[in-house]
């Protein structure tokens, strides 16, 4: 009996092959694009698992609240890590750990930069880190020791029986390597090369036994089963315990939420991360498989004419609903495990490229149960809703009617069914297309935004060795050079700075209210070198000490002092320290690009500096410049390697996230299309065949070729625009919520919609007249000869 | 108004060669009534397609109203077939999603007459074959006669000089079909030009002259006294 099914199934296959084509091709597509995405989700919500104790693992958040506004930070103090050990039941394990450090390490002659954090010895022992060579319990016995990375010792010495070897550190101390660990999977939330004591960092900062100063990372381990409310509650006001008067509030972050969540809106409550991602793109694989199906379920229920008879002699010899049901849902089942096979093929071959465009690494196997599983679930489930319905719609016919020859009626029914699945295979087609160009847009539009300075010819580096006690001379030689402009020293890069503070007052503020200001270090030469705009008063002096109390602050800090002119104006610390202002600047942006700059305040000082920025025209020249600049900082530094970073480059790469969304459904939306006319194509075709006689009718009785290929189209593009009626509010609606996201955001425009419109109309129009002009242009009379 | 002479139409297939017709000669005038007659696969179909410009010819000379036609390609054919000739066939060929109307209207679209004037001309034709009270119907609603009676009159409704008529009874009763050919005598008598094929001699009665046909070539041709 299933052979016979299967025969038959086989040979419908074959004989209707550029259907059977159409539909296996869409369907092999689907099926890949779907496993594809799911290989993506899979990888994310399996993030950190290599931790088998994933659940008891936490880090600690840091809720501050200014002007009614609540931020939430993962830095926390220093000797918070000692204090809720000893203090809070609960808590098993706490380690500090560092926000990650880049050392020069020196082997022979050779300089690498490695980067890695210092982190307590807890740490190993929390996170279960895979010692292959040495162990958790005394790697950090001795203080100047490292763990090293397999992929890291292998870079260094091409081994990993390496124990006991002496590593040269920023051409200053020797590190001991005393272990090694197994690589940690990408997806996991640490990134080191290496680990060593933190108490090498503690001996070094002194601010680091301040409660006040919030500088590096706390991870926690709880005990089995104990209560996190309980923990939180008792965690929560802990530093007013050790501060006077602080409002910090603290809590204990799982990680079993750090990839896809940790996010929070305003009033410091967690709101959904990237898991809003995955969540959208588990949707999108679903509909595109859904596409895929459809055009099985149209061609099958559009071609039921031809395969009407066969189903009238079936019950005419007896055959049930029930057994053709099982035929019709047996050959849906046949094509999708063909289109499967194809697929897994598709998958193997284009999952490099995908894993290049998402950045990660993921691995598919069909013997993989897990995979195979999902693969045959998909399969079973394709073959049965895209054979559900033409199962349903096949078996019910008539057997008298359809043997007599009589022309079936049950079809308006069916073709308004068809309608209707057109209409949402290009729904969502023209959804996919819409979100592609806005999101584009919206990420030209903030890459294009003025940030306040020139961002192009300007490269920074980290300030390493004697860079920084030879600046002036190295400053000279550089101007020496003809392309280089100025050169600055500052605590941070430009596009990021780190250190904030809500201890400021002046005349006029309301003292209940702290306003986080942003505070940068910088050398005199910063405003002239970054190209930032001097709006009112002066540039520092050359002279670092003359402007000592000396600020320069931006218009969003001089807008809140509230006065006329800001300069003159007096700003004190709580301590007691004054500055005056002397200079406003306009706003750049930093930190987010979304955003309105945030106040801030310049200092011309020199005592925590990090980061050496050199101003260079950009021409043809720009190599030839930037080796130049390498020569003169490795003659004034030697024994570091040249490390640089171009601003704009940076600036680039602040939009990963949105460029990867954009490109996604970018992709998405040329596979639903192609699927989509995949499916129309053959509807096209089937309809030329059907109408074949009525064209022929009309071209008799004197219809030009234009006319009747704009007869066959014209219904089609009817869909096509009904579907874009229905895609514009949803896609409207869905990208206006979209851009709310971002401060900084386009304004949604008409032209965008009448554009994917346009898009989806041609290219619709384009499918279906192909076989519109072929029906056209047929001899009319092989269509009337039918007699 | 129509004359063929040395006629000749191949049908070529990979390994056979048909000739369906065979050097054929013949004259038409202008407001003859002929009927051509034929056993099944004589030709008589493939020269009422070429006639009525549907189908090319292979060899000879066609000249329709005074024109050389035999060298015309698709659209000019088109052109000339659009004004000239209307087509009445046995299996009726209306189209089932128009109403009668419609389908009557539809020549006029063609050649582009406007909407007020294509209402009147079509009421008028419809009113003339009696079925103006059906005209709002689709063809699955009537009767294979009134379906017939409405594909004759989408045949005429452009005043077309010649009209085509392959087996325009060949699915009808006698009744219904006596109607049609009373139709088409009275369009002949107004002075339309009428070939129309046919199988039955009763048919053939009605016309002026009988062309009788066999294996691709003119066995006889009598004119009626």
């Amino acid at each position: 009996m299933f052979r016979n099914y299967f025969k038959i199934a086989f040979r419908n296959l074959l004989r209707n092959r550029s259907y059977s084509v159409i539909n296996i091709i869409g369907l092999a597509i689907g099926i890949a694009s779907t496993a594809l995405i799911f290989l993506w989700v899979e990888d994310e919500l399996t993030f950190n698992n290599y931790f088998t104790n994933k659940s008891e693992l936490f880090k600690v958040k840091n809720s501050q609240t200014y002007d009614g506004k609540t931020y939430v930070f993962d830095a926390t103090p220093g000797p918070l890590a000692q204090g809720i050990k000893t203090n809070i039941p609960g808590i098993k394990n706490t380690a500090r750990c560092t926000w990650g450090d880049q050392l020069l390490v020196s082997i022979d002659d050779k300089n690498i930069y490695s980067q890695g954090n210092y982190v307590d010895p807890t740490f190993l022992k929390m996170t279960h880190l895979e010692f292959l060579k040495g162990n958790a319990s005394n790697a950090f016995s001795e203080l100047n020791s490292i763990v090293l990375t397999e992929k890291t010792a292998d870079k260094f010495f091409g081994s990993i029986d390496i124990i006991g070897k002496s590593l040269k550190i920023n051409n200053a101390q020797n590190y001991i390597v005393s272990g090694i660990i197994k690589d940690l999977p990408l997806n996991t939330s640490f990134r080191f090369e290496w680990l060593a004591p933190f108490k090498i960092f503690e001996n070094q900062n002194d601010w680091l036994k301040q409660w006040g100063n919030n500088g590096i990372i706390t991870y926690v381990e709880t005990d089995q089963n104990s209560n996190i409310d309980n923990i939180n509650k008792k965690i929560e006001k802990y530093i007013a315990t050790k501060t006077e008067g602080s409002t910090v509030s603290l809590s204990i972050y799982p990680m079993t939420r750090w990839r896809l969540y940790d996010n929070f809106d305003g009033r410091g409550k967690e709101i959904d991360g990237s898991v809003k991602y995955v969540r959208l793109f588990s949707i999108i694989a679903w509909i595109i498989l859904f596409i895929a199906c459809i055009n099985f379920m149209n061609l099958a229920t559009a071609s039921s004419e031809k395969r009407a008879r066969e189903v009238g002699v079936r019950k005419a010899l007896g055959s049930n609903k029930k057994t053709l049901i099982t035929q019709f849902l047996s050959e849906s089942l046949l094509m999708s495990v063909v289109s499967a096979i194809l697929a897994v093929v598709i998958v193997y071959l284009t999952l490099p490229s995908f894993n290049t465009l998402v950045q990660k690494q993921l691995t598919v196997s069909i013997f993989s149960p897990f995979h195979i599983s999902g693969l045959l679930c998909i399969t079973l489930l394709c073959g049965f809703i895209s054979g559900s319905y033409p199962a349903f719609y096949l078996s019910s016919f008539n057997p008298v009617s359809v043997l007599k020859g009589l022309r079936l009626n049950i079809n308006s029914g069916a073709s308004t069914i068809r309608k209707g699945l057109v209409i949402t295979q290009f729904s969502v087609s023209v959804i996919l297309i819409i979100c592609t160009i806005i999101i584009y847009q919206q990420i030209q539009h903030v890459k294009n935004r003025d940030i306040g300075y020139n961002k192009e010819g300007l490269l920074y580096t980290g300030l390493k060795g004697k860079l920084y006690e030879n600046f002036g001379s190295i400053k000279n030689d550089l101007l020496k050079i003809a392309d280089v402009k100025n050169a600055c020293l500052s605590t941070n890069q430009l596009l990021q700075l780190g250190s904030n503070s809500g201890d400021f007052e002046w005349e006029g503020k309301d003292p209940s209210k702290s306003v986080l200001i942003t505070l940068e270090s910088v050398s005199p030469e910063y405003i002239a070198t970054s190209g930032v705009q001097l709006k009112e008063g002066r540039d520092f002096y050359a002279n670092t000490i003359a402007d000592s109390t000396n600020i320069i602050i931006n218009e969003a800090l001089a807008n809140m002092l509230g006065k006329k002119s800001a300069i003159g104006s007096q700003i004190y610390r709580h301590n007691g320290t004054k500055y005056t202002v002397v200079g406003v600047i306009k706003d750049f942006l930093y930190n987010s690009m979304y955003t309105k700059a945030q106040p801030m305040m310049l200092f011309s000082d020199l005592s925590n500096i990090n980061y050496l920025t050199i101003r260079v025209n950009t021409n043809q020249n720009l190599t030839a410049t930037v080796s130049k600049i390498e020569a003169v900082i490795k003659s004034h530094n030697p024994g570091y390697p040249f490390d640089y970073r171009f601003v704009d480059e940076q600036f680039d790469k602040l939009f990963r996230i949105e460029a990867l969304i954009s490109k996604l459904a970018g992709i998405f939306a040329a596979l639903a299309i192609f699927i989509s006319c995949l499916g129309l194509f053959g509807l096209a075709s089937y309809i030329a065949e059907r109408r074949a006689k009525e064209i022929s009718i009309r071209k008799v009785l004197g219809a030009s070729i234009q006319l009747l290929t704009m007869l066959l189209t014209k219904d089609f593009l009817k869909l096509v625009l009904i579907a874009c009626i229905i895609a514009f509010p949803i896609a409207g609606w869905f990208m206006y919520n979209w851009l709310q996201d971002y401060e900084y955001h386009i304004q949604l425009n008409a032209w965008i919609f009448i554009l994917a419109a346009s898009i989806a109309i041609l290219i619709a129009v384009t499918t279906v007249s192909f076989k519109a002009i072929k029906a056209a242009i047929a001899n009319p009379i092989k269509s009337l000869r039918t007699e | 108004m129509i004359k063929i002479t040395d006629l000749e139409k191949i049908y070529r297939t990979e390994e056979i060669e048909t000739v369906a017709l065979n050097k054929i000669s013949f004259e038409i005038k202008e407001g003859e009534f002929v009927a051509i007659m034929g056993p099944s696969g004589c030709g008589k179909s493939t020269l009422l397609n070429i006639i009525g410009l549907l189908d090319d010819l292979d060899g000879g000379a066609f000249v329709f109203n005074d024109t050389d036609v035999s060298g015309f390609n698709e659209r000019k054919r088109a052109e000339m077939r659009k004004h000239n000739i209307g087509f009445v066939f046995q299996s009726f060929n209306l189209i089932d999603e128009l109403t009668v109307f419609e389908n009557v209207e539809l020549p006029l679209i063609y050649t582009g007459v406007s909407t007020a004037d294509r209402k009147k001309i079509v009421d008028e034709v419809l009113d003339k074959i009696q079925i103006a009270h059906r005209k709002n119907h689709y063809p699955q609603q009537l009767s294979g006669g009134q379906q017939q009676r409405v594909a004759v009159a989408r045949a005429v409704v452009n005043k077309p000089k010649l009209i085509l008529a392959d087996e325009p009874t060949g699915n009808l009763d006698s009744r219904n079909g006596n109607d049609v050919m009373q139709l088409l005598t009275d369009l002949n008598e107004q002075g339309t030009t009428i070939i129309m094929v046919t199988h039955s001699e009763h048919d053939a009665r009605y016309t002026h002259r009988i062309i009788n046909m066999l294996d691709g070539a003119i066995v006889t041709e009598n004119l009626k006294s």
